[in-house]
């Protein structure tokens, strides 16, 4: 999964204007009409036995309840450790370790979250194959995006300002949490959204280290090899990934709206 | 066995895993940048502002459509796309080229635009004023000068596809996930861990072989003028 | 408001070639979504060989009568003749490269060498390539850049006045009758702005082109210009005219104010100093000379003091100008030298005459006289 955030931003520039959100429809239109397509799909063909089963309502939530909090737990410490490692690394003194940290971050995008989260399941305890593992590796893969935010949001702010808060009397620390980092939270929160859609993504491998989530699903579709269960499988997968993606688009835009 | 040992007997195995990677993602970079790159050359507007609902206007409109769509595609976790595949192209290389190509059109696509757009008005309006038609300045003029922004969007795909092309040994895909899955099956056995550590270790090789690709291909084909 | 007064290019039934080579009737352009014209009925005629400076303030709609003239914009009404063709009548591309055009932003090719990007029209045109690398040189020499030297080089490696010479260079390339130009030395410094000037208009000596020229500075548009069209706001031409009469006779109070209170002054740029009856002056060895000013000049004539000059006490400061130069210059400086005269050399520098203060002044109210 890509970290979007190193892209120039087009789209968002050009509808600066007006009707600045209506892109914002968009997702919800695409979920709306490919969920349909589906609904249709499966509603015009008789399900027999093992394809009902398969596709039951309780066993489908369960598996989403399980993706969520997989999504959510990961998510929340992908945070914890990667926005203040961060703001250590934004700093003066962190100059070479910031730059070594930038350029491997791009590079690392190439490394397979499938791949790391089998590795950490080889792992000796507490690893192994169970949601502890599951956790730290979704952590490990989405580590740098939001990392590499952070720093970018951090360096970014304008050095006049940090000097007229200075200037002002204001501390080292003052500055830190009064004038750099509420000017970085936009670029911040680009970066957690990469985060928690490449969370959202990884999850779905969980299944075969232990974790649980849509990814079984998928599996129990797999197996049957029967193309509706597939497609309806996918299909739900891919609408969840698109959603959490929208809300965390929506709330990115509404953190921007406030912050400019 | 250790890694270099285990390294040292299947080296075989190892590099054709590698160069079945590196085909898978190659295949779908060249086609994805192929589509991404054309599109963008024939929905780019010939002038910056162009009035609603002229040619130009839809053409902006389509592209700005394009670009959400890649996005929200690439949104999609691999495995649930190349499940949503695999009625439509079967287990195998045919799913997990087509995936790929679906995962490298928006960074492509989205450069491309950027590129194409951000040429220089004054370039551009000298090049209206000298008579070069619409297409010659696009071929002669924007698209030259985009070349570097394009190139870049292909290294972040391809940096993309390679880290996704190992989830594709899930659908039977080629590549060094087949590595990862052997060697999740036989958890426990005699060089697991080490198929698991180069099935996912080696993706680094691969993109990085791309990467002293992509230098070289910048050296031969960015125009003197603009190298920085 | 009175439209323009006079019409130098005449009217139709006059020998092909002195018929005007730019012809605009009636032309008007209104943007859509807005309600008033950017350029409204605008009639100009310009004639072969000639410079017209449109002039006027910011949004008066000059750039845009000059960029509807090779279709970059199209007119809302009106025609535009193109040496008696209609603009519109033939393909917008074929039509530009026959019309050279030169921007502010000069708009050079970054990724083509100063020669490909001088070469782009000859080869769109299928030149042959000997025929197109000879144009190179030749242009080049003639911008002043010499080819060996800045054939291959790239755009990003000149100066904006070096920039701006190769665009001229390449809106000459297959020489075209007609060129266009916005603003060409807008973006560039004073000093070097100068220079561009007298080497434009030295250019234009050998090239004879038909040009159209917008600025928004009149200084510029009197000293390049032939004729000079002042649009006023709303797109209209205020008064079309030379410069001369610009100058003297505004024909309306929009033309008065934008020629502004320093009309008299800037009227001196219109009078070269060859045309003055300039004071003999004697040199240092014949000092006895009685009514002349004596000059004390070195071995190859050139002038080193004032010995003398009649009606002024002492010796004056040494002042000199060219012969080539304007009243304009030499006012200015025996301005700069705070002296009441001026010694006027020729091109190797050898005093050739003086002007005087109060001669200047009689001979001045003289012309005004006879207007």
């Amino acid at each position: 999964m890509p970290d979007l955030t190193r892209l120039p931003p087009v789209v968002a520039r050009r509808r600066a204007g007006v009707r600045s959100h209506a892109d914002l429809l968009s997702t919800p239109i695409i979920v709306l009409l490919g969920g349909a397509a589906v609904a249709l799909w499966v509603s015009t063909r008789k399900l027999d036995d093992i394809e009902t089963r398969a596709l039951q309502p309780s066993a489908i939530l369960s598996d989403l309840g399980q993706h969520l909090i997989l999504t959510a737990y990961s998510t929340f410490f992908v945070i914890v450790i990667a926005v203040p490692l961060g703001i250590l690394l934004s700093r003066q003194g962190a100059r070479r370790i910031r730059n070594v940290v930038l350029a491997v971050s791009g590079f690392a995008q190439a490394l397979p979250p499938y791949g790391v989260l089998v590795l950490i399941a080889f792992a000796p305890a507490p690893f192994g194959f169970n949601p502890f593992s599951v956790i730290a590796g979704l952590v490990a893969a989405a580590l740098l995006p939001v990392l590499r935010n952070t720093v970018v949001g951090l360096r970014q702010v304008d050095p006049a300002l940090i000097e007229a808060a200075r200037g002002m009397g204001m501390s080292a620390r003052a500055t830190l949490f009064r004038v750099e980092l509420p000017l970085a939270v936009p670029v911040m929160m680009a970066g957690i959204r990469v985060a928690l859609v490449l969370n959202v993504g990884t999850a779905v491998l969980a299944t075969f280290v232990g974790g649980g989530g849509l990814g079984s699903l998928i599996v129990r579709a797999q197996t049957l090899n029967r193309p509706i269960v597939l497609v309806t499988a996918g299909a739900i997968v891919a609408a969840l990934a698109l959603m959490v993606d929208w809300l965390a688009g929506v709330a990115e835009r509404l953190v921007r709206a406030r912050t400019s | 066995m250790d890694l270099i040992s285990y390294l040292r007997e299947n080296a075989g195995t190892v590099l054709l895993y590698g160069e079945q990677h590196l085909l898978v993602v190659f295949f779908a970079i060249a086609l994805g940048s192929t589509i991404s790159i054309g599109f963008a050359l024939l929905v780019t507007p010939g002038e910056a502002a162009p009035q609603r609902w002229s040619l130009d206007w839809i053409l902006g409109a389509i592209r700005d459509g394009a670009l959400l769509v890649t996005a929200a595609a690439l949104t999609v976790p691999s495995l649930a796309l190349l499940v949503l595949l695999l009625p439509l192209f079967g287990l195998g290389a045919a799913t997990t080229v087509t995936a790929l190509t679906i995962y490298s059109l928006y960074s492509v696509l989205r450069n491309s635009v950027a590129g194409l757009s951000s040429v220089d008005a004054g370039v551009l309006e000298s090049a209206k004023g000298l008579g070069m038609g619409r297409l010659r300045r696009l071929i002669r003029v924007q698209l030259p000068l985009a070349w570097p922004v394009i190139l870049n969007g292909i290294r972040v795909a391809t940096l993309i596809d390679v880290a996704i092309a190992a989830v594709a040994a899930l659908v039977r895909g080629p590549g060094l996930g087949q590595l990862v899955l052997t060697g999740l099956s036989r958890y426990g056995a005699a060089n697991a861990f080490n198929q698991v550590l180069v099935g996912t270790l080696g993706c680094l090789v691969v993109a990085a072989v791309f990467e002293i690709f992509y230098a070289i291909v910048e050296r031969l084909t960015v125009p003197r003028g603009i190298r920085v | 408001m009175s439209r323009a007064t006079t019409n130098p290019g005449g009217s139709a039934d006059r020998p092909p070639d002195q018929q005007p080579m730019i012809v605009l009737e009636g032309v008007s352009k209104t943007y859509p979504g807005h309600l008033t014209p950017a350029v409204a009925e605008v009639d100009l005629a310009v004639a072969r060989g000639s410079i017209v400076m449109l002039v006027g303030p910011s949004g008066c709609g000059k750039t845009t009568t000059l960029k509807m003239m090779n279709r970059l914009i199209e007119p809302t009404t009106g025609r535009i003749l193109l040496d008696g063709e209609d603009v519109t009548k033939v393909n917008a591309d074929q039509l530009r490269r026959r019309i050279g055009y030169v921007i502010q932003q000069v708009g050079l090719f970054p990724h083509f060498t100063v020669g490909q990007n001088i070469g782009v029209v000859p080869r769109m045109l299928g030149w042959e390539r000997r025929r197109i690398r000879q144009r190179i040189d030749e242009l080049l020499e003639l911008v002043g850049l010499p080819p060996g030297e800045f054939r291959d080089r790239y755009p990003r490696q000149l100066s904006g006045g070096q920039q701006q010479r190769v665009g001229v260079a390449r809106a000459l390339a297959a020489d075209p009758p007609v060129m266009l130009m916005d603003e060409p030395f807008g973006a560039i410094d004073p000093i070097t702005r100068e220079r561009l000037h007298d080497q434009f208009l030295e250019i234009q000596r050998t090239v004879r082109k038909t040009i159209c020229f917008v600025t928004h500075d009149l200084q510029e548009a009197i000293k390049l210009g032939d004729h000079i069209a002042i649009f006023a706001a709303g797109g209209r031409i205020a008064q079309y005219d030379t410069p001369e009469m610009i100058l003297s006779r505004p024909a309306n109070d929009f033309v008065r104010e934008f020629v502004g209170s320093g009309a008299a002054v800037r009227r001196l740029h219109l009078i070269a100093l060859s045309t003055l009856a300039l004071d003999k002056i004697a040199t240092g060895s014949s000092a006895t000379a009685g009514a002349h000013p004596v000059i004390e000049v070195d071995g190859s004539g050139r002038p080193v003091a004032w010995i003398r000059v009649p009606g002024v006490d002492g010796s004056p400061a040494l002042a000199t100008v060219p012969l080539s130069g304007s009243v304009y210059d030499a006012v200015d400086a025996m301005l700069d030298a705070h002296s009441s005269a001026v010694a006027v050399v020729d091109g190797d520098g050898r005093a050739v005459g003086a002007l005087r203060w109060e001669a200047l002044v009689g001979e001045l109210q003289m012309r005004g006289r006879h207007r």
